[in-house]
């Protein structure tokens, strides 16, 4: 199912009774996993197994040492197909995803083949992205891959090109450098007091989270009963770093194991239901215009 | 899909949402035989929203030349030729709508402007010819006159936008009390949805906020019982923001009502789109009905000739020259001796004109009296 577009259908069976037997099906890909036992290739199907980690989490370091010692899996991606508006069709065919994790906090290394940088926000210009999907609560069957369902929420990472951008640059990903050749007649905050320029930038004098430049993290964290319903959370607690190198995004997205006042801990020994999502700027991915991933096995690594 | 009532096609059509008439509705009523292009009211709808950073090729306002100006370029032959050819029969739109025609995965049928198609906002200026035997030429003329005019667009605040239809966060919203179109500048998360949606073209990216804009209606304005910048900026004087009642409502006292359903004088802007846009326009009387049936559905020839003899009826000349008369709203009007009356809803009037001037000759000779001494003299340009 993983290799074709995943249809309305596929996701009403994955909301009941069928979760369970992907979760099943999972669990024989384990020994198939470690019978392989190279660890540096991915596995397609592999449950991803959160290696614990005595020490500090490479978060910010998606090159480090420890991530070698993680077990990547090839994680297959479909052209979202399900909600309107569709992605036509799918721009990457996979993701290579691994993790680690400290008892205190769960970090991801995602990567996929992208040869194009896209980090600024334009005029039908878009860019490229990762989330990392996870169920509020426990139990053995997932919520509804569609980023939840009323009462059956979804706790989502969601790594954007442009917020590294905005981290990496000081803030400086707006008019100036999309268009450097520009020349400004007068603006706002070149003659009014600050306090009054700013309400000619009514998203962010709103509050609204993305229209910030200057910020501590990439990654985003948001809740969802579903799509369209994505709600940024009051208080962010993940972080990550990602980079571009060798044609390919290697992003790291980490999130607190607590996950205070958000949902159930994720504890050392437990294993959870992960879904994934890609953009590609490139291709004028969006919103539901995306790459998406079946649920996928979570292990965290018991700490002794 | 829900099944709503649009009155412009004379039929039911789908649309995602069921129907949510506004108490009233915003419109604006645009009569293109007074427009210069003097792009006045471009510069103060400019000045007043988006002179901010990242607003720098926002237009909310524009003036084009049609028919070959547009802003961004090509906005409406774009979504023309996608929609493909389309019939009225008589007045009931027998073609599909854009929501109609929406190919599979898609709530619209829509497109996106590319980066080019924003950077030339006055392509087209006063230009009549382009391949003149195909299009705008008339032979039959004889001073083989080529036309053009000037359409002024804002966003239609329309009864069933396409903006709306398209956003997957329901982050753009009609405003039940006067049914103005917003964007939550909160909600959005700058998917551009609404840019590839809405075949007027009158949603924009901001560059620095990084969520989408459009025409507000001035509506801080309008809370005050005032028209919009546009409007009152117009030096034509071609422009009335008034407000339209349910189309099972009419009331021929208030303006809007009586140039849209009585007098069926003002149409809206491309209606086969099935939107129900809520700008009406005056349509151009020099221009071939061919061309405006296209643009303004099938009630042009009626619109003209109303608007020919409007200098014949006092009611409806009295209401035009109430245009840019004042910055209030009007709420109704009355004619009587010669001068149009605007009232405000408690009933209290607000501003009178004159239907005609009054005029004065100063014969060309005459008598003066220069140092004592009679002297003919006469009146040259003083």
């Amino acid at each position: 199912m993983a290799d074709s577009t995943i249809t309305r259908r596929d996701v009403l069976l994955y909301g009941g009774a069928a979760a369970g037997g992907v979760v099943a099906a999972g669990a024989g890909v384990v020994a198939l996993a470690h019978a392989v036992g190279d660890k540096k290739t991915p596995v397609p199907g592999a449950p991803i197994v959160a290696k614990y980690v005595d020490g500090d989490l490479p978060v910010t370091d998606p090159g480090a040492d420890a991530w070698k010692d993680a077990q990547p899996s090839l994680v297959p991606l479909v052209a979202q197909q399900i909600a309107q508006p569709f992605l036509e069709e799918a721009g990457v065919a996979e993701l290579d995803a691994r993790a680690l994790h400290d008892g205190n906090e769960l970090a991801l290394l995602l990567e996929w083949d992208d040869d194009n940088v896209d980090d600024l926000d334009g005029i039908h210009r878009y860019h490229d992205a990762v989330a990392v999907q996870l169920p509020t609560k426990s139990g053995a069957t997932p919520p509804a891959l569609t980023m939840g369902a009323p009462g059956t929420p979804v706790h989502v990472l969601q790594w954007r090109a442009t917020w590294q951008r905005d981290i990496d640059s000081g803030g400086k990903t707006g008019v100036d450098q999309i268009y450097p050749e520009v020349v400004h007649d007068v603006m706002p905050d070149d003659v009014l007091p600050p306090r009054t320029a700013a309400y000619y930038w009514v998203g962010r004098k709103a509050g609204n989270p993305l229209s910030q430049k200057l910020r501590t993290t990439p990654v985003e964290e948001i809740v969802a009963e579903g799509f369209g319903s994505v709600t940024h959370l009051p208080h962010q607690t993940a972080r990550g770093h990602a980079v571009n190198s060798g044609g390919r995004w290697h992003v790291v997205v980490a999130v607190p194991t607590a996950r205070t006042g958000v949902g159930e801990p994720l504890r050392p020994g437990s294993t959870w239901p992960v879904a994934f999502a890609v953009w590609l700027g490139s291709e004028s991915n969006r919103g539901a215009r995306k790459q998406i991933a079946d649920w996928q096995t979570l292990t965290l690594e018991a700490t002794s | 899909m829900a099944t709503v009532r649009n009155w412009q096609l004379g039929r039911d059509m789908e649309y995602p949402y069921a129907a949510d008439r506004p108490k009233k509705q915003f419109t604006m009523i645009m009569d293109t035989n007074k427009c210069i292009a003097c792009q006045s009211c471009t510069i103060a709808c400019k000045s007043t929203w988006t002179w901010g950073k990242g607003q720098e090729y926002m237009l909310w306002n524009n003036i084009e030349t049609k028919p070959f100006g547009f802003y961004p370029t090509g906005w409406d032959v774009n979504i023309l030729e996608r929609l493909g050819e389309q019939q009225w029969d008589g007045d009931t739109y027998g073609g599909q709508t854009i929501f109609e025609a929406a190919p599979e995965g898609e709530r619209v049928l829509g497109w996106t402007p590319a980066e080019e198609d924003w950077s030339h906002p006055n392509i087209g200026e006063d230009e009549p010819t382009g391949n003149a035997e195909d299009t705008t030429y008339i032979p039959d003329n004889p001073h083989s006159l080529m036309w053009m005019y000037y359409l002024q667009r804002i966003c239609n605040h329309c009864t069933y936008p396409a903006c709306v239809a398209a956003c997957p966060r329901e982050a753009i919203y009609k405003r039940p009390d006067d049914g103005i179109v917003l964007v939550d500048q909160t909600r959005c998360r700058g998917y551009q949805e609404c840019l590839t949606a809405c075949p007027y073209k009158k949603t924009m990216f901001n560059l620095e906020t990084r969520v989408s804009e459009k025409c507000i209606g001035c509506y801080p304005k309008i809370e005050q019982g005032l028209q919009t910048q546009c409007t009152t900026s117009c030096i034509g004087r071609l422009r009335l923001t008034n407000f339209l009642s349910h189309p099972d409502e009419v009331d021929p006292r208030k303006p809007a009502d009586y140039l849209i359903h009585v007098k069926r004088m003002a149409l809206p802007l491309y209606p086969q789109l099935g939107l129900e846009p809520n700008v009406y326009y005056v349509p151009p009387v020099h221009v071939p009905t061919k061309y405006l049936t296209q643009m303004f559905g099938p009630g042009v020839e009626h619109a003209v000739e109303t608007y020919r003899n409007a200098k014949d009826d006092e009611e409806l000349l009295g209401l035009l020259m109430l245009f840019g008369a004042t910055e209030r709203i009007m709420d109704t009007w009355k004619v009587s001796g010669g001068v149009a009356r605007a009232y405000d809803e408690a009933g209290d009037e607000i501003v009178a004109v004159p239907l005609r001037e009054p005029t004065f000759t100063r014969p060309f000779e005459f008598t003066t009296d220069v140092k004592g001494v009679p002297t003919a003299g006469y009146r040259h340009n003083t």
